[in-house]
Protein backbone atom coordinates (compact mmCIF):
# COMPACT_ATOMS: atom_id res chain seq x y z
CA UNK A 1 0.00 0.00 0.00
CA UNK A 2 2.84 2.49 0.88
CA UNK A 3 4.78 1.68 -2.50
CA UNK A 4 1.33 2.38 -4.27
CA UNK A 5 1.26 5.94 -2.23
CA UNK A 6 4.53 6.57 -3.02
CA UNK A 7 4.91 5.82 -6.43
CA UNK A 8 1.73 7.71 -6.61
CA UNK A 9 3.50 10.81 -5.35
CA UNK A 10 5.78 10.64 -7.59
CA UNK A 11 4.01 10.63 -10.82
CA UNK A 12 0.92 12.70 -9.92
CA UNK A 13 2.57 15.67 -11.28
CA UNK A 14 3.24 14.24 -14.18
CA UNK A 15 0.34 12.80 -14.62
CA UNK A 16 -1.60 15.92 -14.19
CA UNK A 17 0.72 17.94 -17.09
CA UNK A 18 -0.07 14.90 -19.46
CA UNK A 19 -3.99 15.16 -18.86
CA UNK A 20 -4.19 19.03 -19.00
CA UNK A 21 -2.26 18.88 -22.11
CA UNK A 22 -4.07 16.48 -23.74
CA UNK A 23 -6.95 18.82 -22.61
CA UNK A 24 -5.41 21.58 -24.42
CA UNK A 25 -4.85 19.66 -27.71
CA UNK A 26 -9.04 19.04 -27.84
CA UNK A 27 -9.45 23.10 -27.19
CA UNK A 28 -6.82 23.99 -29.67
CA UNK A 29 -8.39 21.20 -32.32
CA UNK A 30 -11.39 23.07 -31.90
CA UNK A 31 -9.49 26.35 -32.54
CA UNK A 32 -7.92 25.09 -35.61
CA UNK A 33 -11.36 24.14 -37.10
CA UNK A 34 -13.45 27.06 -35.88
CA UNK A 35 -14.59 28.96 -38.98
CA UNK A 36 -15.17 32.42 -37.71
CA UNK A 37 -15.99 35.65 -39.62
CA UNK A 38 -13.38 38.32 -38.23
CA UNK A 39 -15.51 41.30 -38.35
CA UNK A 40 -13.50 43.66 -36.48
CA UNK A 41 -10.14 42.80 -38.15
CA UNK A 42 -11.81 43.03 -41.72
CA UNK A 43 -13.08 46.59 -40.49
CA UNK A 44 -9.00 47.74 -39.48
CA UNK A 45 -7.59 45.90 -43.01
CA UNK A 46 -9.81 47.75 -45.41
CA UNK A 47 -10.56 51.30 -43.74
CA UNK A 48 -7.83 51.53 -40.94
CA UNK A 49 -5.40 53.13 -43.69
CA UNK A 50 -7.91 55.84 -44.70
CA UNK A 51 -8.85 56.48 -41.22
CA UNK A 52 -5.42 56.45 -39.32
CA UNK A 53 -3.27 57.44 -42.34
CA UNK A 54 -0.51 54.78 -40.96
CA UNK A 55 0.53 52.21 -43.30
CA UNK A 56 1.98 49.91 -40.96
CA UNK A 57 -1.78 48.51 -39.32
CA UNK A 58 0.25 47.00 -36.33
CA UNK A 59 0.94 50.85 -35.18
CA UNK A 60 -2.35 51.66 -35.83
CA UNK A 61 -3.98 49.19 -33.72
CA UNK A 62 -1.74 50.20 -31.07
CA UNK A 63 -1.26 53.62 -31.05
CA UNK A 64 -4.45 54.58 -32.35
CA UNK A 65 -7.67 52.41 -32.13
CA UNK A 66 -6.05 50.77 -28.90
CA UNK A 67 -4.10 53.83 -27.40
CA UNK A 68 -5.46 53.20 -24.20
CA UNK A 69 -4.27 49.80 -23.66
CA UNK A 70 -0.65 51.16 -24.94
CA UNK A 71 -0.90 53.43 -21.70
CA UNK A 72 -1.72 50.82 -19.43
CA UNK A 73 1.23 48.87 -20.89
CA UNK A 74 3.43 51.53 -20.56
CA UNK A 75 1.95 52.08 -17.25
CA UNK A 76 3.58 48.00 -16.25
CA UNK A 77 7.20 49.12 -17.54
CA UNK A 78 6.94 52.71 -14.96
CA UNK A 79 6.03 50.01 -11.87
CA UNK A 80 8.66 47.76 -12.88
CA UNK A 81 10.90 50.12 -12.69
CA UNK A 82 9.65 51.40 -9.69
CA UNK A 83 9.65 48.19 -7.33
CA UNK A 84 13.30 47.38 -8.49
CA UNK A 85 14.55 51.30 -8.27
CA UNK A 86 12.64 50.50 -4.42
CA UNK A 87 14.59 47.20 -3.89
CA UNK A 88 17.95 49.14 -4.27
CA UNK A 89 20.35 50.03 -2.17
CA UNK A 90 21.56 53.36 -2.07
CA UNK A 91 25.41 52.62 -1.55
CA UNK A 92 27.94 52.04 -4.13
CA UNK A 93 28.30 48.91 -4.99
CA UNK A 94 31.08 47.17 -7.16
CA UNK A 95 31.11 45.47 -10.32
CA UNK A 96 31.78 42.66 -11.80
CA UNK A 97 35.57 42.50 -12.02
CA UNK A 98 36.08 42.00 -15.92
CA UNK A 99 38.84 43.41 -17.76
CA UNK A 100 38.56 43.68 -21.45
CA UNK A 101 41.33 44.40 -24.00
CA UNK A 102 41.55 47.70 -25.61
CA UNK A 103 39.66 46.69 -28.67
CA UNK A 104 36.47 46.32 -27.24
CA UNK A 105 36.48 49.68 -25.74
CA UNK A 106 37.24 51.43 -28.97
CA UNK A 107 35.04 49.51 -30.36
CA UNK A 108 32.27 50.35 -28.78
CA UNK A 109 32.63 53.86 -28.48
CA UNK A 110 32.65 53.67 -32.53
CA UNK A 111 29.42 51.75 -32.22
CA UNK A 112 27.29 54.18 -30.13
CA UNK A 113 26.52 56.61 -32.66
CA UNK A 114 25.24 53.61 -35.32
CA UNK A 115 22.79 52.29 -32.22
CA UNK A 116 21.50 55.99 -31.72
CA UNK A 117 20.90 56.14 -35.36
CA UNK A 118 19.28 52.89 -35.75
CA UNK A 119 17.32 53.67 -32.88
CA UNK A 120 16.00 57.01 -33.71
CA UNK A 121 15.43 55.60 -37.25
CA UNK A 122 12.98 52.60 -35.59
CA UNK A 123 11.07 55.41 -33.68
CA UNK A 124 10.45 57.35 -36.50
CA UNK A 125 9.52 55.51 -38.91
CA UNK A 126 7.28 53.69 -37.02
CA UNK A 127 4.29 54.52 -39.04
CA UNK A 128 5.36 53.33 -42.30
CA UNK A 129 8.29 50.05 -41.54
CA UNK A 130 8.44 47.52 -39.21
CA UNK A 131 9.33 49.02 -35.96
CA UNK A 132 7.73 51.50 -33.71
CA UNK A 133 8.43 53.17 -30.19
CA UNK A 134 8.91 49.85 -28.38
CA UNK A 135 11.86 48.17 -30.28
CA UNK A 136 13.38 52.00 -30.83
CA UNK A 137 13.46 52.80 -26.88
CA UNK A 138 14.83 49.46 -26.31
CA UNK A 139 17.75 50.00 -28.85
CA UNK A 140 18.48 53.26 -27.08
CA UNK A 141 18.52 51.80 -23.92
CA UNK A 142 21.46 49.27 -25.16
CA UNK A 143 23.76 52.03 -24.77
CA UNK A 144 24.09 52.65 -21.09
CA UNK A 145 23.79 48.92 -20.85
CA UNK A 146 26.77 48.25 -23.49
CA UNK A 147 28.81 51.52 -21.33
CA UNK A 148 27.85 50.13 -17.75
CA UNK A 149 29.30 46.67 -18.80
CA UNK A 150 32.13 47.65 -20.58
CA UNK A 151 33.11 50.66 -18.67
CA UNK A 152 31.08 49.99 -14.72
CA UNK A 153 28.62 51.48 -13.06
CA UNK A 154 30.85 54.49 -11.94
CA UNK A 155 31.79 55.91 -14.84
CA UNK A 156 28.19 55.15 -16.07
CA UNK A 157 26.20 56.69 -12.88
CA UNK A 158 28.55 60.00 -13.88
CA UNK A 159 27.80 60.11 -17.82
CA UNK A 160 24.40 59.74 -17.10
CA UNK A 161 22.55 60.01 -13.65
CA UNK A 162 19.74 57.90 -12.01
CA UNK A 163 18.05 60.83 -11.54
CA UNK A 164 17.82 62.10 -15.46
CA UNK A 165 16.24 58.59 -15.99
CA UNK A 166 13.77 59.20 -14.07
CA UNK A 167 13.09 62.48 -15.53
CA UNK A 168 13.36 61.20 -18.88
CA UNK A 169 10.69 58.25 -17.99
CA UNK A 170 8.59 60.93 -16.37
CA UNK A 171 8.59 63.35 -19.58
CA UNK A 172 7.69 60.42 -21.52
CA UNK A 173 4.80 59.06 -19.71
CA UNK A 174 3.51 62.46 -18.92
CA UNK A 175 4.09 63.59 -22.36
CA UNK A 176 1.72 61.11 -23.96
CA UNK A 177 -0.74 61.48 -21.79
CA UNK A 178 -0.50 65.49 -22.93
CA UNK A 179 -0.95 64.23 -26.26
CA UNK A 180 -4.00 61.89 -25.75
CA UNK A 181 -5.30 65.36 -23.82
CA UNK A 182 -5.00 67.11 -27.24
CA UNK A 183 -7.78 64.49 -28.90
CA UNK A 184 -10.01 65.66 -26.04
CA UNK A 185 -9.10 69.63 -26.33
CA UNK A 186 -10.24 68.84 -30.72
CA UNK A 187 -13.68 67.73 -29.35
CA UNK A 188 -12.95 64.07 -29.62
CA UNK A 189 -12.06 61.35 -27.55
CA UNK A 190 -9.21 60.58 -25.19
CA UNK A 191 -6.31 59.27 -27.49
CA UNK A 192 -8.10 60.11 -30.71
CA UNK A 193 -5.60 61.28 -33.24
CA UNK A 194 -8.02 60.00 -36.56
CA UNK A 195 -11.50 60.80 -35.53
CA UNK A 196 -9.92 64.12 -34.24
CA UNK A 197 -8.43 64.69 -38.09
CA UNK A 198 -5.20 66.04 -36.71
CA UNK A 199 -3.70 66.62 -40.27
CA UNK A 200 -3.22 62.95 -41.45
CA UNK A 201 -1.59 63.55 -44.86
CA UNK A 202 -0.81 61.47 -47.71
CA UNK A 203 -0.54 57.64 -46.59
CA UNK A 204 2.89 56.81 -46.58
CA UNK A 205 5.60 60.17 -46.10
CA UNK A 206 7.15 60.66 -43.27
CA UNK A 207 5.02 63.48 -41.48
CA UNK A 208 1.74 61.82 -41.56
CA UNK A 209 -0.51 59.80 -39.95
CA UNK A 210 -1.78 62.91 -37.35
CA UNK A 211 -0.53 62.06 -33.59
CA UNK A 212 0.75 58.90 -34.13
CA UNK A 213 4.86 59.59 -34.64
CA UNK A 214 4.88 61.94 -31.73
CA UNK A 215 3.22 59.00 -29.88
CA UNK A 216 6.23 56.57 -30.76
CA UNK A 217 8.83 59.54 -29.66
CA UNK A 218 7.04 59.80 -26.24
CA UNK A 219 6.73 55.64 -25.58
CA UNK A 220 10.57 54.91 -27.19
CA UNK A 221 11.69 58.06 -24.65
CA UNK A 222 9.75 56.02 -22.08
CA UNK A 223 10.88 52.60 -22.67
CA UNK A 224 14.24 53.15 -23.55
CA UNK A 225 14.54 55.17 -20.16
CA UNK A 226 12.74 52.79 -17.87
CA UNK A 227 14.17 49.87 -18.96
CA UNK A 228 17.66 51.24 -18.49
CA UNK A 229 16.87 51.72 -15.04
CA UNK A 230 15.99 48.56 -14.79
CA UNK A 231 19.33 47.70 -15.72
CA UNK A 232 20.78 49.67 -13.08
CA UNK A 233 19.09 48.71 -10.43
CA UNK A 234 19.94 44.97 -11.23
CA UNK A 235 23.36 45.72 -11.67
CA UNK A 236 23.43 47.53 -8.47
CA UNK A 237 21.48 44.57 -6.35
CA UNK A 238 22.68 43.06 -3.50
CA UNK B 1 -3.98 18.84 -36.22
CA UNK B 2 -1.32 20.35 -37.60
CA UNK B 3 2.38 20.03 -36.18
CA UNK B 4 2.79 23.81 -34.87
CA UNK B 5 -0.25 23.87 -32.74
CA UNK B 6 1.15 20.51 -31.32
CA UNK B 7 4.35 22.30 -30.80
CA UNK B 8 2.51 25.07 -28.97
CA UNK B 9 1.03 23.15 -26.60
CA UNK B 10 4.15 20.71 -25.79
CA UNK B 11 6.41 24.13 -25.19
CA UNK B 12 3.18 25.31 -22.57
CA UNK B 13 3.53 21.70 -20.64
CA UNK B 14 7.13 21.87 -20.60
CA UNK B 15 7.55 25.16 -19.03
CA UNK B 16 4.89 23.90 -16.35
CA UNK B 17 6.63 21.15 -16.15
CA UNK B 18 9.95 23.49 -15.09
CA UNK B 19 7.77 25.41 -12.88
CA UNK B 20 6.41 22.54 -10.70
CA UNK B 21 9.38 20.24 -10.89
CA UNK B 22 12.45 22.33 -10.74
CA UNK B 23 14.24 23.11 -7.54
CA UNK B 24 16.67 26.01 -9.06
CA UNK B 25 15.05 29.24 -8.95
CA UNK B 26 16.79 30.58 -12.48
CA UNK B 27 15.46 27.24 -13.95
CA UNK B 28 12.10 28.28 -13.10
CA UNK B 29 12.49 31.74 -14.74
CA UNK B 30 13.62 29.70 -17.93
CA UNK B 31 10.28 28.11 -17.60
CA UNK B 32 7.85 31.34 -17.21
CA UNK B 33 10.52 32.51 -20.09
CA UNK B 34 9.12 29.62 -22.35
CA UNK B 35 5.97 29.84 -21.26
CA UNK B 36 5.77 33.42 -22.45
CA UNK B 37 7.14 32.44 -25.67
CA UNK B 38 4.64 29.51 -26.40
CA UNK B 39 1.54 31.47 -25.95
CA UNK B 40 2.96 34.64 -28.46
CA UNK B 41 3.76 31.82 -30.91
CA UNK B 42 0.45 30.87 -30.48
CA UNK B 43 -0.98 34.35 -31.27
CA UNK B 44 1.23 34.93 -33.97
CA UNK B 45 -0.01 31.50 -35.27
CA UNK B 46 -4.04 32.37 -35.14
CA UNK B 47 -3.08 35.89 -37.01
CA UNK B 48 -1.61 33.86 -40.23
CA UNK B 49 -3.32 33.08 -42.99
CA UNK B 50 -2.31 30.98 -46.18
CA UNK B 51 -1.17 33.21 -48.51
CA UNK B 52 -1.29 36.68 -46.89
CA UNK B 53 1.23 39.27 -46.94
CA UNK B 54 2.41 41.09 -43.46
CA UNK B 55 -0.22 43.95 -42.37
CA UNK B 56 1.85 47.04 -44.12
CA UNK B 57 -0.14 48.27 -47.20
CA UNK B 58 2.05 50.12 -49.22
CA UNK B 59 1.03 48.88 -52.64
CA UNK B 60 -2.02 46.40 -53.70
CA UNK B 61 -2.52 43.41 -51.87
CA UNK B 62 -4.62 40.19 -52.20
CA UNK B 63 -5.19 39.24 -48.25
CA UNK B 64 -3.74 40.30 -45.29
CA UNK B 65 -2.57 38.29 -42.29
CA UNK B 66 -4.78 39.61 -39.27
CA UNK B 67 -3.01 42.80 -37.53
CA UNK B 68 -4.92 42.53 -34.03
CA UNK B 69 -3.65 39.31 -32.24
CA UNK B 70 0.40 40.80 -33.72
CA UNK B 71 -0.54 44.09 -31.43
CA UNK B 72 -1.24 41.91 -28.85
CA UNK B 73 2.28 39.55 -29.35
CA UNK B 74 4.06 42.67 -29.54
CA UNK B 75 2.43 44.29 -26.03
CA UNK B 76 2.74 40.59 -24.60
CA UNK B 77 6.45 40.70 -25.60
CA UNK B 78 7.57 44.00 -23.69
CA UNK B 79 5.83 43.30 -20.54
CA UNK B 80 7.15 39.92 -20.70
CA UNK B 81 10.91 41.39 -20.91
CA UNK B 82 9.83 43.95 -17.33
CA UNK B 83 8.70 41.02 -15.99
CA UNK B 84 11.70 38.95 -16.34
CA UNK B 85 13.78 41.36 -15.02
CA UNK B 86 11.67 41.93 -11.59
CA UNK B 87 11.61 38.14 -11.18
CA UNK B 88 15.55 37.57 -11.53
CA UNK B 89 16.02 41.23 -9.31
CA UNK B 90 13.54 38.96 -7.03
CA UNK B 91 15.94 36.06 -7.33
CA UNK B 92 19.02 38.02 -6.48
CA UNK B 93 17.31 39.16 -3.08
CA UNK B 94 16.59 36.08 -2.11
CA UNK B 95 20.31 34.56 -2.65
CA UNK B 96 21.86 37.03 -0.74
CA UNK B 97 19.32 36.72 2.10
CA UNK B 98 19.27 32.56 2.11
CA UNK B 99 22.57 32.28 0.66
CA UNK B 100 21.15 29.25 -1.93
CA UNK B 101 18.89 29.12 -4.93
CA UNK B 102 17.30 25.53 -3.92
CA UNK B 103 13.79 25.79 -3.26
CA UNK B 104 13.68 23.16 -0.82
CA UNK B 105 16.54 24.32 1.28
CA UNK B 106 14.62 27.62 1.29
CA UNK B 107 11.64 26.57 2.91
CA UNK B 108 13.24 24.70 5.36
CA UNK B 109 15.64 27.58 6.62
CA UNK B 110 12.41 29.76 6.70
CA UNK B 111 10.65 27.75 8.90
CA UNK C 1 0.58 24.57 -53.39
CA UNK C 2 3.53 25.52 -55.67
CA UNK C 3 6.89 24.61 -55.14
CA UNK C 4 7.89 27.86 -53.56
CA UNK C 5 4.96 27.34 -50.81
CA UNK C 6 6.19 23.20 -49.78
CA UNK C 7 9.55 24.16 -49.19
CA UNK C 8 8.53 27.05 -46.87
CA UNK C 9 6.21 24.69 -45.58
CA UNK C 10 9.00 22.26 -44.99
CA UNK C 11 11.00 24.64 -43.64
CA UNK C 12 8.41 25.92 -40.83
CA UNK C 13 8.15 22.60 -39.66
CA UNK C 14 11.92 21.53 -39.16
CA UNK C 15 12.04 24.68 -37.31
CA UNK C 16 9.31 23.55 -34.90
CA UNK C 17 11.17 20.38 -34.20
CA UNK C 18 14.43 22.57 -33.91
CA UNK C 19 12.20 25.22 -31.59
CA UNK C 20 11.49 21.88 -29.34
CA UNK C 21 15.37 20.24 -29.49
CA UNK C 22 16.52 23.59 -27.72
CA UNK C 23 13.30 24.02 -24.95
CA UNK C 24 14.50 20.41 -23.63
CA UNK C 25 17.95 21.25 -23.88
CA UNK C 26 17.48 24.47 -21.51
CA UNK C 27 15.01 22.84 -19.55
CA UNK C 28 16.99 19.78 -19.19
CA UNK C 29 20.92 20.17 -18.84
CA UNK C 30 22.55 20.79 -15.85
CA UNK C 31 24.93 23.79 -15.92
CA UNK C 32 22.85 27.08 -15.70
CA UNK C 33 25.37 29.04 -18.61
CA UNK C 34 24.47 26.27 -20.95
CA UNK C 35 20.86 26.53 -20.58
CA UNK C 36 20.91 30.32 -20.51
CA UNK C 37 22.66 30.55 -23.86
CA UNK C 38 20.52 28.26 -25.29
CA UNK C 39 17.27 29.80 -24.43
CA UNK C 40 19.04 32.54 -26.34
CA UNK C 41 19.00 30.15 -29.74
CA UNK C 42 15.63 29.69 -28.92
CA UNK C 43 14.39 32.87 -29.24
CA UNK C 44 16.70 33.37 -32.42
CA UNK C 45 14.33 30.14 -34.08
CA UNK C 46 11.65 32.13 -32.73
CA UNK C 47 12.55 35.02 -35.08
CA UNK C 48 12.36 33.33 -38.01
CA UNK C 49 9.41 31.73 -37.20
CA UNK C 50 7.95 35.42 -36.70
CA UNK C 51 9.49 36.07 -40.40
CA UNK C 52 8.04 33.26 -42.46
CA UNK C 53 4.36 33.42 -40.45
CA UNK C 54 4.39 37.46 -41.92
CA UNK C 55 4.78 39.21 -38.55
CA UNK C 56 7.52 41.46 -38.97
CA UNK C 57 6.65 43.48 -35.87
CA UNK C 58 6.68 40.87 -33.77
CA UNK C 59 10.12 39.32 -35.02
CA UNK C 60 11.91 42.71 -34.27
CA UNK C 61 10.62 42.98 -31.08
CA UNK C 62 11.46 39.68 -29.99
CA UNK C 63 14.54 39.73 -31.49
CA UNK C 64 15.71 42.83 -29.80
CA UNK C 65 14.37 41.81 -26.00
CA UNK C 66 13.92 38.43 -26.03
CA UNK C 67 17.26 37.23 -27.51
CA UNK C 68 19.01 40.62 -26.39
CA UNK C 69 17.97 42.01 -23.06
CA UNK C 70 16.65 38.63 -21.33
CA UNK C 71 19.91 36.98 -22.25
CA UNK C 72 21.93 40.20 -20.61
CA UNK C 73 19.48 40.12 -17.22
CA UNK C 74 20.14 36.33 -17.13
CA UNK C 75 23.88 36.74 -16.96
CA UNK C 76 24.27 39.35 -14.48
CA UNK C 77 21.34 37.18 -12.55
CA UNK C 78 24.03 34.15 -12.75
CA UNK C 79 27.32 36.62 -11.94
CA UNK C 80 25.57 37.87 -9.05
CA UNK C 81 24.48 34.70 -7.46
CA UNK C 82 27.59 32.65 -8.11
CA UNK C 83 25.77 29.25 -7.93
CA UNK C 84 26.78 27.64 -11.22
CA UNK C 85 25.94 24.18 -10.86
CA UNK C 86 22.69 23.17 -10.71
CA UNK C 87 22.20 21.20 -7.41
Amino acid sequence: MSRVHKIFRKFYKIGLVLFLAIFLLFIFDEIQNLDIKRYLSEHYISEGVQETGAINLVTSVLYDYRGFDTLGEATVILTAAATLSFMTPIKKVKMLGTEFTIIIYQTIIIIIPFLVVLGMNLIFFGHISPGGGFVGGVILAMIPILVTINYGITFSENKLKPNHKSLLEGIGAIGFILLGLLGIFAGSNFLASGQANFGLGNPGELISAGLIPYLNLMIGIKVGAGLAAIFNSLIKEG
Amino acid sequence: MELPYVVVIILFYLGIYTIIMNKNLIKIVVGVNIVESSLILLLILISFKLGGTAPILDRKYELVVDPIPQALALTAIVIGGSLIAVMLALVIKIYKRYGTLNVDEIRKLRG
Amino acid sequence: MTGGKVVIYVILNMLMIFLLFTAFFAVFTKNLLNSIITLAIFSAILIVIFVILQAPDAALAEAVIGAGLTLTFFVITINKTKDWQNE
